[in-house]
């Protein structure tokens, strides 16, 4: 392991002194790339370099692993950047929605005439104005209508579209829109959802024939099964059985998003929308309203905050259809409350059974993990089936079942969100080795020390068996020695931790175009969103380190199908890895260009020369790349255009479709202290260290870091989404769903990076920015539970849900380490 | 809607005369101008009375008490040294409404106009026995904020009316004041439920009670008890606490704020009481949060191991 004292300090000092940083390890710098065909053509090129002598050439090497400050970060913190609802376009048509005030009802009558005469309306559109059957879209499950098809199955589900001159005669005219409806009784939560008899969310005729739960309000399962539970029961010392729960909540991007929809002159669209799938966006509207991809141009604007909120499609093909029936530009800027109905995270019941031998090491492990997913699929059935592949936890365990459900409900979609669908389940997991810890006698260290795989130790076992790809125990030990574990504790407090992982990309496609200009300067093409994880600031390293360009003379471009090559999506933490290896190879292609046309122009034998980042290797020694591109070019000049891709195939029957390019891990420790009196929890400390092979740029790792902890502790502490009785959102916008602030932040809140250059990205990184809230939940029951001296098994841990667990039975002011 | 900047008082009252259901009195617009964008409210005429040049200056102190204009901000109120004073329990509500941005706008006066049971200035207001002068074009009358309230969002203040100043008096010697409040989060939030303080010379107890009834609410006074005797404060409390009818909400259960009430008013009680003899001792910088026993004062950074 790398000394991390240096890099730690990064964040403090200077750009100009972070720039004199490199990542001395030559591991780090040969770069690692994805599939074992692109490693052997990619390695050897690279190897070629550092063979020589060449490794870290030049001024370049400054680049890649300094805490280089955000590409147009400036722009962000000054208000100058555009997003979309700062876009301008002339002679732009506002659109409003109307929804109705439950959450699931028939809709038996729409009535448009009143609004449609309103001044400044321009059209009034109903699913009656759509093509019949109405276009539905979706990523697994075709199911999601572009405006309800006679019924609404969700609080907030749009009816009608107004599209006005002004956004005031929209609103005006759409609250004379008269819709009809009977309301009906809806399920809202799991224990509705799987009732017998329960209402369906989705009718059964809709569902394929052969499928056996076409009856029910389940719509995926997933079983993951090795070894013999039932059997090995009897061989366990201890069992603890319970059941935990997660609750809905909200990604609450700070930049609510919209879509602009604008006809082209010749019959195409350009849809602007500040999405994390550009490449997916743009598929979807030509399949939905009928036109060539090259007909449909996708600006994606920066979004402001995504989180996973902003991947799938949800109102651009409504825009694109009123768009197209207007004849004009036609734009919806939504309100924060409108986002509450867009996107959320699967609530979460998981029933745990877990089985200990008396010196702590699990002997089964039994997980029935039950998601709430909405009214239509998006993208939450993989949710559920990622999720609760990581279930039973990163253990060595020689018996473990996972049966896990993606049960619908009469609520907003549930779609991708950090962590996708693992923090719900590690919630489950972890406290249940702290159940299991407390009946031993052991702590929750231990009880982790002893049952965490080792590398190359497989914690989910058969035939797609998975293994895990880094020294998790490092960070294990990492953070118990930065909580302070084992050190006396101050009366009313309680530490606690947690260890949890996530599958990253299983497939994945990113193509990069990279042009070296001839006065050196270059621009990336990339397609990676850059939503506030700083991608753009990778790129902008790569290309300065590999071409030896100044960083300010790095341009990226992005956000636009039109002019920038295919990339899959930003989702999953992979563009790191994915996208950073096709634009490391876009720049390595480029130096093999200049090295041929050099070798022709000069008359050099080609196999005389080598490069290197930055520099041409010739007989006489290094040449900056950008003169050997001079000479290169000659009289005509021009420039290098390079290309590189990352592919990563799946693997068939793999039950995630292929195996995972990297493990996001993490360990996180907590202490806290109780109010006995009214429940409130003060973090003093808050430990998150996450395994993360290199980083690339610390600075930005420590913000994905420190982001996803706080935004860990949301989900921990404050966050939950309520519903009445008629499925509408109790605690709809910002004045009753809370998030938390930064005086809600711990006391002191510390992050670490454990590096081993072992990741499949470039320089050994791997992804990273979901790791630290993997196990928020876990490492803060474990402390909350360790203070006073009772399990929590329900989130959030409001003020309230603690002081009612304290008022249920006898609890005691913790103090000490649980059971020693 | 119609935007209306009057000059003088008179003229102010008489344009809400003109439209007494339809207008809304603009100061601070920290709830007006949500409400208005949110089109949860819809008047046909706004008043803004910022530009009213015979309204009450901001805080006028004498020898018997402080004098409230509508313009006084929370942000005006928090930083007087003579309110701080005074009317420490004022200070510590002041301090948490909203954000820096809201309390630099924010109206102390609308704050009880505005008629909320849960804001969090009028329990110590009540608690302080604070009174309000409305205005109309009929005249003027004065009475005590406690009996201000009338029902959420009713106040004495009716169609056509303002409120025009609030005198608070100045406490008697001995006195002292505190301000407690739940909430689910310690940055900006509203109250779950908060309890103002005020414990005389002689130990006589008063308190207003902040989101545990239709209103706020007194309670009290109760005569003198033995502060460290957990049965005689246990009655105080439970008779200060007696007008409150706490519900269920999105914020809280019922149990929880029943049993909140209770904690609070001890605390804030015993907060004023030890208080008294330490006249002018509020920390010169007030956190934004609620005033539990445990405070954050968050740092971030990551640390070299």
């Amino acid at each position: 392991m790398t000394d991390k004292e240096k890099r730690t300090d990064v964040a403090q000092q200077t750009i100009d002194d972070v720039a004199l940083q490199t990542i001395d390890d030559e591991r780090a710098m040969t770069g690692a790339p994805l599939d074992s065909e692109q490693a052997d053509a990619l390695a050897g090129r690279l190897q070629g370099g550092v063979k020589q002598g060449h490794g870290s050439g030049g001024a370049a090497s400054a680049t890649v692993g300094a805490s280089i400050r955000r590409y147009g970060g400036d722009d962000r913190v000054t208000g100058h950047q555009k997003f979309l609802s700062d876009l301008r376009f002339t002679g732009a048509a506002e659109a409003t929605l109307v929804t109705l005030p439950v959450a699931c009802a028939t809709i038996t009558k729409i009535d448009t005439s009143r609004a449609a005469e309103m001044p400044g309306v321009i059209a009034v559109v109903s699913a009656a104005d759509l093509p019949q059957p109405v276009p539905r879209f979706g990523i697994s499950h075709q199911d999601r209508p572009v405006l309800a098809d006679g019924e609404v199955l969700y609080h907030g589900e749009p009816v009608v579209a107004v599209v006005a001159e002004t956004l005031d005669q929209a609103e005006s005219a759409a609250r004379e829109v008269e819709v009809t409806f009977d309301e009906r009784s809806g399920v809202f939560d799991l224990e509705q959802a799987l009732e017998s008899g329960a209402p369906l969310v989705r009718d059964p005729s809709l569902r394929p024939a052969d499928d056996e739960n076409r009856d029910s309000n389940v719509l995926e399962t997933a079983l993951y099964e090795w070894g013999d539970n039932s059997a090995a029961a009897d061989g366990a010392d201890v069992v603890v059985e319970n059941t935990y729960t997660f609750p809905m909540v909200t990604h609450f991007p700070i930049e609510p998003g919209g879509t602009v929809a604008v006809p082209t002159d010749s019959g195409g669209l350009d849809i602007y929308s500040p999405v994390q799938h550009p490449y997916l966006l743009q598929r979807t509207i030509a399949k939905v309203v009928g036109l060539p991809l090259a007909q449909v141009r996708v600006f994606a604007p920066d979004p402001g905050g995504a989180f996973g909120g902003k991947q799938n499609p949800k109102l651009e093909p409504l825009l694109a259809f009123l768009a197209l029936r207007t004849g004009r530009a036609c734009r919806l800027v939504l309100s924060l409350e409108q986002t509450f109905q867009m996107m959320r995270r699967a609530a979460c019941r998981v029933k745990a059974r877990t089985g200990f031998t008396t010196d702590g090491a699990l002997v089964f492990h039994d997980l029935e993990c039950d998601y709430l997913i909405g009214a239509y699929a998006d993208v939450a059935p993989r949710v559920m089936t990622k999720g609760s592949y990581v279930a039973a936890g990163p253990y060595r365990i020689p018996n473990a079942r996972t049966a896990a459900r993606a049960v619908m409900s009469n609520t907003t979609p549930s779609t991708a969100f950090r962590g996708f669908g693992s923090p719900q389940v590690a919630w489950a997991t972890e406290s249940q080795m702290d159940a299991g810890a407390r009946q031993l006698g052991l702590d929750a260290l231990q009880v982790r020390q002893r049952n965490l795989v080792n590398e190359g130790e497989a914690f989910f076992r058969g035939p797609y068996e998975a293994t895990a790809d880094g020294q998790w125990h490092q960070s294990l030990e990492k953070a118990a020695e930065l909580i302070g574990w084992g050190q006396p504790l101050a009366p009313n407090r309680g530490r606690g931790i947690a260890v949890a992982i996530k599958p990253g990309a299983t497939s994945g496609l990113s193509q990069s175009l990279v042009r070296f200009l001839a006065d050196g300067s270059a621009i990336a093409y990339a397609g990676t969103s850059d939503m506030g994880q700083g991608a753009r600031t990778l790129w902008q390293q790569i290309l300065a380190h590999e071409l030896g360009t100044p960083l300010d003379k790095v341009r990226v471009i992005s956000g636009d199908t039109g002019i920038v090559p295919f990339d899959l999506q930003t989702s999953a933490s992979r563009s790191t890895v994915f996208m950073g290896n096709a634009v490391l190879e876009a720049c390595l292609d480029i130096r093999q260009r200049v090295l041929a046309l050099y070798a022709e122009a000069t008359g050099v034998d080609a196999a005389a020369l080598s490069e290197a980042p930055g520099v041409l290797v010739t007989p006489d020694g290094e040449m900056p790349l950008l003169e050997a591109s001079r000479v290169a070019l000659g009289a005509l000049g021009g420039e290098f255009v390079g290309q590189g891709t990352a592919r990563r195939q799946g693997r068939k029957g793999h039950p995630l479709g292929g195996d995972a390019a990297f493990y996001e891990f993490n360990c996180t420790a907590i202490e806290v202290e109780v109010d006995f009196e009214t429940g409130e929890l003060l973090l003093h400390k808050h430990v998150s260290v996450s395994d993360v092979g290199t980083e690339l740029n610390p600075l930005q790792v420590i913000s994905q870091d420190e982001g996803a902890s706080i935004m860990g502790l949301g989900h921990s502490q404050m966050e939950q989404l309520l519903v009445d009785d008629h499925g509408v959102i109790r605690n709809l916008g910002a004045l009753d769903y809370r998030i938390p602030t930064f005086k809600d932040v711990p006391v002191e809140l510390i992050t670490h990076g454990v590096e081993n250059h072992d990741g499949p990205g470039p320089y050994g990184s791997k992804g990273m920015s979901e790791g630290a809230l993997l196990c928020t939940s876990g490492a803060l029951g474990s402390a909350v539970s360790d203070a006073i001296g009772m399990p929590v098994r329900d989130l959030p841990l409001t003020p309230e849900r603690v002081w009612t667990t304290l008022n249920q039975a006898g609890a005691q002011p913790g103090g000490g380490e649980a059971d020693t | 809607m119609r935007y209306y900047r009057p000059v003088t008082t008179v003229e102010a009252v008489a344009a809400l005369a003109s439209e007494p259901q339809t207008s809304r009195i603009l100061v601070g617009g920290t709830d007006l101008l949500v409400a208005l964008r949110h089109k949860a409210v819809q008047p046909k005429l706004v008043v803004d009375i910022k530009g009213v040049q015979d309204l009450s200056a901001p805080i006028t102190v004498d020898d018997e008490g402080i004098t409230f204009g509508p313009t006084a901000t929370m942000s005006d109120v928090v930083a007087h040294p003579v309110v701080r004073e005074w009317f420490p329990a004022l200070v510590e509500a002041a301090v948490v409404v909203g954000s820096v941005a809201i309390r630099n706008r924010a109206s102390l006066i609308a704050n009880s106009a505005n008629g909320s049971p849960a804001a969090d200035t009028s329990p110590p207001l009540v608690a302080l026995s604070a009174s309000v002068t409305i205005a109309s074009v009929s005249g003027e009358r004065t009475v005590p904020l406690r009996e201000f309230f009338l029902a959420s969002r009713s106040t004495l203040c009716g169609p056509g009316e303002m409120v025009i100043s609030m005198r608070v008096p100045r406490p008697a010697p001995g006195s002292s004041s505190a301000f407690e409040r739940m909430t689910r989060r310690r940055g900006v939030d509203l109250a779950t439920c908060s309890v103002g303080a005020v414990v005389d010379g002689n130990g006589a107890m008063t308190v207003g009670l902040g989101a545990v009834g239709p209103t706020t609410l007194q309670g009290g006074p109760v005569a003198p008890v033995d502060l460290s005797s957990q049965d005689e404060m246990q009655r105080a409390i439970e008779a200060l606490v007696a007008t409150a009818t706490p519900i269920a909400d999105v914020r809280a259960g019922k149990p929880y704020r029943t049993a909140m009430i209770r904690v609070l008013t001890r605390r804030a009680l015993l907060r004023a009481a030890g208080r008294r003899n330490d006249r002018g001792a509020l920390p010169d910088v007030l956190g934004g949060s609620s005033s539990s026993t445990i405070q954050a004062d968050p740092t971030i950074g990551r640390r070299s191991s």
